[in-house]
């Protein structure tokens, strides 16, 4: 034990010693949420938009007030025509258009049934997609109201309901993501680069020499940056829930024995390639193609799963990242406990124990 | 007493033999020289007789122990120094020295006193706090084999030690060494530096992972009848 606490202390003095690399470490997940945050954001707020109200009654009116009492939108001119239209678009004055039809208030009345014409500018297709989004939410917000508000005839039938994160806020899709991306990037690519580093050096070859249990050194290199990502990770919530409040309605502990599990699969991958790799850039190859590509393009971080076809979907459940990032967003947003995630949990701890026997068995047959 | 029996160990990787049935005896206290061109085998010689690299066929038995079955009990026993550099740079001389100390258990407070006592003697006690890096290579050189010797092993390997520092160095270097195997430690030295192999004890030449001739440099020398180590050496790896 003290020698392990010996190697311990040494990979402190390593990174303590090394500032620019410890002031990257720490300053990374920071500013990665915050650039996220503010900045690759994809909620769009007071988007400039025209109403062309053909009906101009007292329903039409009561939805004008409904859009423009959203946040998502500006009425920045109510055009008469749709030639003007035309024209505001080529102008960049809006980035959408709706188009009221005549009659509108009797045909819901009547028919309720109406059209209601939405015009995008998809030469940003991001944006279009989502401020249609926005305008599906609001009509369905208005015929809510509208049905509630009749006490006879026939309501409207469409009843679909956000349930949850209802007004859509990214921040929510991509605080999991940086936290996973954070823990993999810190545990797994600094602890087997460093790892590398001393194989590198020869000093590897100084401490197996010795006559040192060889998974004290694989400990002494990965506990270090365990507590590091540990750290970051709550810096991390802590933004996310303070700053762009981010609901954390399940437990706090329960959330951080999540974090630390997937710290411990993380790790124990990272283990796997300081095994397997002998210079810095197989490192940093095998970590960015064989654990950091797969996290970013498949864990539906940023891209959603269930839009890819078959053969990724199927892929994607081989890397760890897709688990955790389902079981922080339940326990964070939905507030799921132990028994709604413990599939998950399993999942990932089975990770971790495989890729630690592995990697044992490995440092054996080494030298 | 012998410190190291070899008795045809052989070493082979494929259909390659890195090291082919090569015998000798090493006396406690003794100086001996392991030389060889590059690749004829003698890293991996080394590598067996430490512990690292189990051995294809043959024994050898390192400070009493078997190699093959002993292996923790050897490098309990032994202190290896490489060719290369291989201290922690960001760490001081005293640091390291501690670090290593502590694999070995040795104790704490003894750990303490043997640092101090070993850098006095190297006359790096002024040192002791300055990261590794910022010292002279030679200076380097001797930390390492201080730190080799720290546990007080009966075998030291010492794998090309003075390669790249200078004469001066070198010639404290062998001092060093002079110094330790005079208390009983023996001494595994491999070198391309000649007139350091006039300095062993005994030497042996690899060539081709065959042990080519053995003996003290003086007996070498009239055997194949020439007037320096560096001349038996050039003869006997051409052939």
């Amino acid at each position: 034990m003290k020698e392990l606490r010996m190697i311990l202390k040494k990979e402190f003095i390593h990174i303590f010693r090394d500032r620019i690399t410890l002031l990257l470490v720490l300053a990374m997940p920071v500013a990665l949420v915050l650039l996220f945050g503010f900045t690759i954001s994809t909620d769009i707020h007071n988007a400039r938009i025209a109403v062309l109200d053909h009906s101009k009654d007292s329903q039409s009116q009561a939805f004008i007030q409904k859009l423009s009492s959203s946040n998502y939108f500006q009425i920045v001119s109510y055009p008469n025509t749709e030639t003007e239209i035309d024209f505001q678009f080529k102008e960049n004055n809006i980035k959408l258009a709706i188009v009221i039809p005549h009659n509108f208030e009797s045909q819901l009345e009547k028919e309720h049934n109406t059209t209601i014409q939405v015009i995008d500018d998809v030469s940003d297709l991001n944006i279009a997609s989502i401020l249609n989004n926005y305008v599906r939410s609001v009509v369905l917000d208005f015929q809510n109201e509208y049905n509630e508000s009749i006490t006879h005839g026939e309501p409207f039938s469409i009843t679909t309901k956000m349930e949850y994160n209802s007004n859509m806020e990214s921040v929510y899709m991509f605080v999991p993501g940086i936290i996973t991306l954070i823990m993999i990037l810190v545990t797994a690519l600094m602890s087997s680069i460093t790892l590398a580093r001393e194989k590198e050096t020869g000093t590897m070859r100084m401490l197996f020499i010795t006559p040192v249990k060889k998974i004290y050194v694989v400990i002494g290199k990965v506990i270090p940056y365990m507590i590091i990502s540990f750290i970051s990770t709550i810096v991390i919530i802590v933004i996310s829930v303070f700053v762009f409040k981010m609901p954390l309605n399940g437990s706090i502990f329960f959330l951080l024995l999540l974090c630390i599990i997937f710290m411990l699969t993380a790790a124990s991958f990272g283990m796997l390639i300081s095994t397997i790799s002998t210079t810095q850039l197989d490192a940093m190859m095998i970590t960015m193609m064989g654990l950091f590509l797969p996290t970013v393009l498949l864990s539906g971080f940023l891209f959603p799963l269930n839009s890819m076809p078959m053969v990724f979907q199927v892929l994607a459940n081989i890397f760890p990242a897709k688990w955790f990032i389902l079981a922080i967003k339940d326990v964070m947003i939905k507030g799921s406990g132990f028994f709604d995630v413990w599939p998950y949990l399993t999942i990932l701890f089975g990770m971790a124990v495989i890729f630690i026997s592995i990697s044992l068995k490995m440092l054996d047959k080494r030298n | 007493m012998n410190s190291i029996e070899v008795d045809h160990l052989t070493k082979k990787f494929g259909d390659f033999v890195a090291v082919n049935e090569i015998s000798f005896q090493v006396r406690e206290g003794e100086i001996f020289g392991f030389l060889g061109a590059n690749g004829a085998g003698k890293t991996t010689a080394i590598k067996m007789m430490s512990g690292l690299l189990q051995p294809t066929s043959g024994k050898a038995i390192v400070a009493g122990y078997d190699v093959t079955t002993q292996a923790k009990l050897i490098k309990r026993n032994i202190g290896y120094m490489s060719q290369r550099f291989s201290l922690y740079n960001d760490l001081t001389v005293f640091e390291n020295m501690q670090l290593f100390g502590t694999i070995y258990k040795i104790p704490r407070t003894e750990l303490k006193q043997r640092i101090m006592d070993s850098l006095a003697a190297l006359e790096l006690t002024k040192q002791a706090n300055l990261l590794v890096n910022s010292i002279p290579l030679g200076w380097k050189q001797k930390l390492a084999f201080a730190t080799a010797i720290l546990h007080k092993p009966k075998i030291v390997f010492l794998d090309e030690p003075t390669s790249g520092v200078d004469p001066i160095v070198r010639r404290e270097f062998w001092n060093l060494i002079y110094q330790t195997a005079s208390t009983g430690v023996t001494i595994l030295v491999t070198t391309h530096y000649m007139d350091e192999a006039e300095y062993c004890h005994r030497i042996s030449i690899m060539a081709d992972g065959n042990i080519r001739l053995l003996g003290t440099p003086e007996e070498l020398k009239q055997q194949v009848g020439v007037s320096t180590i560096n001349d038996v050496f050039v003869e006997y790896v051409k052939h």
